[in-house]
């Protein structure tokens, strides 16, 4: 029975969700971990592979899941060619080797994609999340009916309670985004559109059309295929009009999304999206003579990205918010990450706090070791997350982040454990100078990104 | 920024500054230069070091300028080079042992392998292997000495000669000693030299340098050699430098961001010389597998060709494909396994730990099961992976993939552009192959057991590369 677990799941419903110390919780959480510990092992059977090799059989303080976190490269850990020459009874007992519910009976007749793959294993009640990578593999992490539901509450208290804002269906919507349709995308997209979207207005309909996961592996499919000889000239010209096509609908629909905004400048606007088309759009908003004083005050803002390479001043966000009137009190940014299911959002003073159900263990940078800890203050190092809300596969995760985390009282007044606003990747802080005679076809292959 | 003279120079080893961070000394014709001025992080182990301010009126000389080698005798040259082969001796030189300190901080190269590179480094300018790179670039190495007559079909004749080009050479960072054959190529062809050095080694080629000014910092040799470190990509530098007014040609090591970054200012008047970035592999005939005396033997070569630098090399094999009976081809790989974790002069027992995703891949094909096989553990001693078509991802740290394919003919279509060196057993396999793995893009075939070894005076990457350097000069009396 996982009875710590769902003591602690179920603090999702307390007001005082983002506000228990971590003295009240510590010893409950390791009680948890070792209950799922216990549960998994024996369904997971990657998770049974790791903890034979590492020689784990039971969890007694938090040492001992420093081992049992899985890499975001286990999520990845399948060969390229199972997707690309599209072997979906493979791929599906790869997921299985990762899943906490058997993956079994999926029918795979006419599986036309990825997307197809997808539909079918959601039909079977696994919920996959693919991330769209474009030029390394995707990550695929199942999930269960349970986590999804879980997901749509965990969005929704975390961005109103970093938002201050009530579920009512007040806001209009015009999304920039164009994210990848996976089912958790779409299930949260859902959840928020539920909370916060009006009904009484149609809502505005976005004019760059959906990428699909099937668009993406058909270009790392062609990566490939370049990167063996074998792709034609004939293929890789129709690619490139394909992806001219879209950059130019991307392109051509900032305009038409800055026009609708100004419209509905007198109405409360929900903003969201990633960072790099918000900015091009408050640039086009700008270049047609409106900002702030012309927007509601009452307007807010949602954003769980970073930047994801887009190229723009830094101060970005600063331009964002004051184009469209987003008051600091406004602003709901979470931190988070695919690999768990929780949502931190930041508080007034700027820092993430985490709800008595996320355990974060600070890692030195080789995510070997607990960073020694004593006392107050900050701990820094490479943030590993043990997620205790995930039910469809393992809770453990390694990041590629480097954060800072205390377990004082925050200047907000909170006692919970809270994560600092400069998070920086590991990969970022490396990068770009390395040279060397040694290398792959990788560095053959042009444009295909 | 002080500026030292060479004596003083020689005399003066700053320490380690309070903060931890390591001073780098930059070399500007003849003159060391130290300064606390521009602090940077080392790439691959993120040790801080410090450099002086770069003039950028040092890094590039104005056409007027005439290359001090123009006139000076490639024999001269290759005597210059003798002396310091003498002189690159890590028992007596302070200079490399200074250096050797400060490379095991910055770079993941293990000390001892470190060690035996600058040991040696002297080796690469012996006066017979410096001819033999010259003689095999240039049909009569007269032109680098002065103008050569020709009288052509008709009767006309003319004069040409390769004259002194100025060459930007882009170090790379996993070979502490690849600067001493840089330095040699751009004093050969009579360069004037701006060497950029890697984050991962700072160090190394200032150290040769300054080695070399101890001779005379007078000479011509010297007085064409600069070396510094700035951040690759850095806009400030790089857009101002690279340019056709100021040099001819960007030799570069790599690929990926290092070579994009400087793709962006070539154009007429400046071109890249790339050596790429290459991976390499082996192939074995059913005749290796004959008997446990020859797959001994053979399991011996190709772990020699595998663990190269840790695998870090070029010319380091990744996969191996192997024809013949399964049960000699598992023999083969328990006994690869075992040799690879021999202690060799450029390879460690234990190799760092295996990157993480390398590592899952590894533990979900044991995991999912299935017609494969794994000789040892992720435990840096290495591991030979058995399969019937090759892993998705590049086998790092001493890591092989025996390929079982039917015909090592079939081998060839995972050859292409990027495949380096291959190592063949047995030799006739080699014979009659080569022409077929060279239209698939493959540069070097050697005897299995043999990527390190040199047949001097080779091509590299496809090219003469000293021909491609020179600045060639015609003077035609039609």
């Amino acid at each position: 029975m996982l009875d710590a677990v769902e003591k602690l799941k179920r603090v999702i419903d307390d007001d005082n969700r983002y506000e228990i110390p971590q003295s009240d919780v510590a010893e409950l959480q390791i009680q948890a971990a070792n209950e799922l510990f216990q549960d998994r092992v024996r369904k997971i059977k990657f998770l049974r592979h790791r903890a034979e090799e590492v020689g784990v059989t039971e969890v007694r303080e938090r040492a001992d899941l420093v081992g049992l976190l899985f890499a975001h490269t286990t999520y990845k850990s399948y060969p390229e060619s199972w997707l690309t020459d599209e072997k979906w009874p493979l791929l599906s007992k790869w997921v299985d080797t990762m899943s906490t519910h058997r993956v079994e009976g999926i029918d795979f007749d006419g599986i036309e994609n990825i997307d197809g793959w997808i539909d079918r294993m959601a039909a079977g009640g696994h919920y996959l999340s693919c991330s769209s990578g474009t030029t390394g593999k995707s990550a695929v992490l199942n999930a269960s009916a349970a986590d999804m539901e879980r997901a749509k509450k965990n969005m929704l208290v975390a961005i109103c309670w970093g938002a201050g804002v009530e579920p009512r269906q007040e806001y209009l919507q015009f999304s920039a985004a164009a994210v990848a349709q996976t089912p958790r995308n779409m299930i949260t997209g859902r959840v928020m559109q539920d909370a916060f979207i009006r009904t009484d207005v149609k809502p505005f309909k976005s004019p760059i059309p959906p990428i699909t996961l099937g668009g993406i592996t058909g270009m790392v499919a062609l990566r490939k295929r370049v990167a063996d000889g074998v792709a034609t000239p004939q293929e890789i010209a129709e690619y490139e009009k394909t992806s001219a096509e879209r950059a130019a609908a991307i392109e051509g629909s900032t305009e038409v999304i800055a026009r609708a905004m100004i419209e509905a400048r007198k109405e409360k606007i929900f903003v969201s999206g990633m960072w790099g088309r918000l900015y091009e759009v408050a640039e086009a908003v700008r270049n047609m003579g409106y900002s702030g004083k012309d927007f509601n005050p009452d307007n807010f803002f949602f954003s769980a990205g970073g930047l994801k390479g887009a190229k723009v001043p830094p101060n970005y966000r600063e331009y964002v918010f004051e184009t469209f009137n987003i008051r600091p009190e406004r602003v709901a940014q979470n931190y988070s990450m695919q690999e768990i299911a929780t949502a931190m959002p930041r508080c007034s003073h700027n820092r993430y706090h985490l709800p008595p159900w996320l355990m974060c263990l600070v890692l030195d940078e080789n995510g070997e070791a607990l960073v020694p800890h004593k006392g107050g203050g900050e701990i820094e190092g490479r943030a590993g997350f043990f997620d205790l809300s995930i039910d469809g596969r393992w809770n453990g995760v390694i990041s590629g982040d480097k954060i800072g985390l205390t377990y004082d009282r925050c200047d907000c007044g909170n006692p919970s454990p809270s994560i600092r606003d400069d998070i920086t990747r590991y990969a970022d802080m490396a990068g770009g100078d390395k040279i060397t005679c040694a290398g792959t076809v990788d560095a053959y292959v042009r444009g295909i990104s | 920024m002080n500026v030292l003279s060479p004596e003083a120079a020689k005399a003066v080893t700053p320490a380690d500054n309070p903060d931890g961070s390591i001073p780098v000394a930059h070399f500007i014709r003849g003159r060391t230069v130290w300064g606390n001025d521009v602090r940077h992080t080392s790439r691959d182990l993120g040790a801080d070091f410090v450099t002086p301010a770069i003039s950028l009126d040092d890094l590039a000389l104005p056409r007027a300028h005439k290359p001090p080698l123009q006139d000076v005798k490639l024999s001269e040259i290759i005597d210059f080079f003798e002396e310091l082969g003498k002189r690159l001796r890590l028992d007596d030189n302070v200079y490399l042992q200074e250096a050797l300190e400060r490379v095991v901080v910055t770079n993941p190269l293990p000390r001892r392998i470190v060690e035996n590179m600058f040991s040696g480094a002297g080796a690469f300018l012996k006066p017979e292997f410096l001819m033999a790179q010259v003689e095999s670039n240039f049909a009569n190495p007269a032109v680098l000495d002065g103008w050569v007559e020709r009288t052509d079909i008709n009767g006309n004749r003319g004069a040409i000669r390769a004259c002194a080009p100025r060459l930007v050479h882009m170090l790379a960072g996993n070979s502490p000693t690849g600067c001493v054959s840089s330095i040699a190529q751009g004093a050969l062809v009579k360069a004037i030299n701006l060497f950029k050095m890697p984050s991962s080694d700072p160090f190394s080629c200032v150290a040769v340098l300054r080695t070399m000014a101890d001779i005379d910092p007078n000479h011509p040799v010297v007085q064409s050699m600069t070396a510094v470190y700035w951040r690759g990509g850095d806009e400030a530098i790089e857009r101002t430098i690279y340019r056709p007014q100021y040099f001819d040609r960007i030799v570069a090591w790599g690929g990926g961001d290092a070579i994009n970054n400087v793709i962006r200012y070539l154009g007429p008047g400046i071109q890249l010389v790339s050596f790429d970035p290459k991976s390499s592999i082996s192939m074995i005939g059913p005749e290796g597998f004959a008997s446990q005396e020859v797959i001994d033997d053979i399991a011996e070569k190709a772990a020699a060709d595998i663990t190269i630098y840790n695998q870090e090399a070029c010319l380091a094999s990744r996969f191996i494909f192997a024809e013949g009976p399964r049960e000699g081809i598992e023999k083969f790989c328990a006994k690869l396994q075992e040799r690879l974790g021999v202690d060799r002069d450029y390879a460690s027992a234990i190799a760092p730990p295996l990157p993480s995703d390398i590592r899952d891949e590894i533990e979900m094909m044991q995991v999912m099961g299935g017609d494969f096989k794994v000789f040892g553990k992720a435990d840096g001693r290495g591991m030979v992976i058995l399969t019937d078509e090759p892993v998705g991802f590049h086998p790092t740290g001493k890591t092989s993939n025996v390929v079982h394919v039917e015909s090592l003919r079939d081998a060839i279509r995972y050859v292409n552009v990027a495949t380096q060196t291959i190592g063949i057993y047995p030799n006739e396999r080699k014979m009659e192959m080569r022409d077929d793995l060279a239209t698939a893009g493959a540069q070097r075939v050697v005897r299995l057991g043999g990527a390190r070894k040199h047949v001097l005076g080779g091509p590299h990457d496809a090219m003469y590369p000293l021909q491609r350097f020179v600045h060639w000069m015609s003077d035609e009396d039609a």
